[in-house]
């Protein structure tokens, strides 16, 4: 495949693996809410549930992405609204950096992602999902995701 | 005891120190600065220094084969050390563990004697205390306000963390060289546990849970996103590579690096670092040039933005530069006790073997307890972009502070 064409297939076949720490509060509510509205999301993510997403470092992102994952994100309450103190800031920041750490190293830095969501509305997390599938694609169409290195 | 000392690439701080093993009887010691031509006669302890490359393994094989047992003496060996830093720009600097199995490790740069010795012997290290239990600062942990490259040498009581000052003394152990003594924060060359740049990077990033940070509307999940654009955080910390993971890239479990190589491994060790950290790099980067090179690059800087030097100052470099010509005659003569003398001297003015106490415009902390430390004391300096050369060496940097472009000639290496 030359340098310039990425076909849609090869793109949707390395979607794979997508790991999504949702804290237990916003994130995992606006997934139970999806659910029960019966809304559908693409069936690479892989939804871990915490209790906030504070808990969530680059230890446990590089332990993901060096275990398969495609893409890592984050799904944390609103800001302002963390229901502990402000867990979703702090994981955010963490999240920037890392970011930050993949393009010095020569990546791209969209496969690592922070959102915000509501519980009471189950389409704030569908569209932080399907938001996660684009910029992963932007990633692979860049060639900048860590299975293309090494 | 059989010693046998294995200088393979890089810098020579590691193997010099090792002459402090002749001081004792019970170490018969023999030096091999040329591992690819050794024969391979049969020894009891094999000590490897320097950085490591793939290529090195049949020779390391060799070594493996006629030693009972293999210590890695000093970070290059065992983590990479500031060499790996090249890997950022897809060199394939690597641990001895990578390569030979079984074999044990000294960490620091510099690697500390007594703890070799130690190996040697056969006895454990005991067990040693967090950086931040010795250090004289104390820290808060509270939240920071800002962000700060470089500080002015006011406070020297409050954590470098807190003052937004990035130190990276919470995953690292108590050691000898100790820069944090001399208001130089530590980034973590002798760490208390494994992937410790990264775990400093999740601790850095909770600090900074206050510093502004860009987000953006998601208009897919109609919230609230990390944005992409840089902000206050990203613009403060021009390079996290180098900052927090300055001995410990290849060990720290990320992907090795794509950005494209200008050139020599060194050279690529120096590109994408920041110019106030460059004291510090040339310092551990050892050689027998290294307080040359050091001052070379700080006067450099000095000259070109008219940074005023005082007399004081000129004196204590030219000291150093004299104790550099010292050393290596010692280190020619393999006077182990002239050796520990004139690193004592060093160590007096410039404050450890990794020159912790130069910086620019003067040093930052006072030398002598006579001295009016006002005299010589450094101060913040402005980032000038632009293209500095002075003889043998020529550098470029840009509006952020970060280096671009580095020629260093073989007569300071």
């Amino acid at each position: 495949m030359s340098d310039c064409e990425t076909p849609d297939e090869y793109v949707q076949e390395r979607i794979q693996n997508i790991v999504v720490f949702m804290c237990n509060e916003c994130g995992q509510g606006s997934a139970n809410t999806a659910g029960v509205a019966r809304m559908s999301y693409d069936a690479a993510i892989r939804i871990i549930r915490v209790q906030c997403t504070g808990q969530v470092g680059p230890i446990q992102i590089m332990e993901a992405l060096n275990n398969g994952a495609d893409a890592v994100a984050c799904v944390g309450c609103c800001l302002g609204a963390c229901h502990f103190f402000n867990g979703n800031v702090i994981s955010m920041h963490r999240i920037k950096l890392m970011k930050k750490l993949f393009k010095e190293l020569g990546y791209s830095d969209q496969f690592v992602n922070q959102y915000t969501s509501r519980a009471a509305e189950g389409e704030t997390a569908v569209g932080d999902f399907e938001d996660i599938i684009d910029r992963l694609t932007t990633a692979i169409q860049e060639k900048g995701t860590i299975k293309d290195g090494c | 005891m059989d010693v046998k000392v294995f200088q393979f690439n890089g810098c020579k701080k590691c193997f010099n120190e090792t002459l402090l093993l002749k001081e004792d009887a019970k170490y018969k010691v023999e030096f091999v600065s040329d591992p690819k031509n050794w024969k391979g006669e049969k020894g009891d302890i094999s000590v490897i220094t320097g950085y490591l490359v793939p290529s090195d393994l049949e020779h390391l094989e060799r070594i493996k084969n006629n030693s009972n047992k293999i210590i890695a003496y000093g970070d290059c060996p065992a983590t990479g050390g500031v060499f790996a830093l090249a890997n950022q720009k897809g060199h394939d600097v690597t641990p001895l563990t990578n390569l030979i199995e079984g074999s044990n490790r000294v960490h620091g740069c510099l690697g500390e004697i007594e703890e070799l010795k130690l190996a040697i012997d056969g006895t454990n290290v005991p067990k040693l205390k967090s950086l931040c239990q010795v250090c004289s600062r104390k820290a808060t942990c509270d939240y920071l306000e800002e962000i700060n490259r470089q500080i002015e040498l006011e406070d020297s009581k409050t954590c470098f963390n807190d003052l937004g000052f990035l130190c990276s003394g919470f995953i690292a152990t108590e050691c000898k060289e100790k820069c944090i003594d001399y208001n130089t924060p530590c980034r973590g060359c002798k760490p208390s546990i494994d992937r410790s740049g990264i775990r400093m990077l999740a601790m850095f990033g909770t600090l900074a849970g206050n510093i502004e940070i860009a987000t953006e509307h998601s208009v897919k999940g109609a919230t609230d996103k990390l944005g992409d654009d840089d902000d206050d955080l990203t613009d403060s910390l021009p390079d996290v590579v180098g900052n927090f993971f300055r001995f410990t890239l290849h060990t720290s479990g990320l992907p090795k690096g794509r950005i494209p190589s200008s050139g020599t491994l060194l050279e690529d060790v120096f590109i994408g670092r920041l110019i106030e950290e460059i004291p510090l790099i040339t310092g551990v980067l050892g050689g027998a040039k290294s307080i040359s090179l050091t001052l070379k690059f700080i006067e450099t800087y000095e000259e070109a933005n008219q940074i005023e030097v005082s007399e004081q100052t000129k004196k204590y470099r030219n000291e150093l530069l004299q104790l550099e010509k010292d050393l290596q005659n010692a280190i020619n003569n393999e006077d182990a006790s002239k050796y520990k003398e004139i690193t004592d001297k060093i160590r007096f003015i410039a404050g450890n073997m990794n020159l912790s106490n130069l910086f620019f415009g003067g040093f930052k902390s006072i030398i002598d307890a006579n001295d009016d430390f006002n005299e010589y004391k450094t101060h913040v300096f402005d980032v000038v972009e632009g293209t500095y050369k002075n003889g043998s060496i020529e550098y470029t940097i840009n509006p952020d502070g970060i280096i671009t472009k580095i020629k260093i000639k073989e007569e300071l290496l």
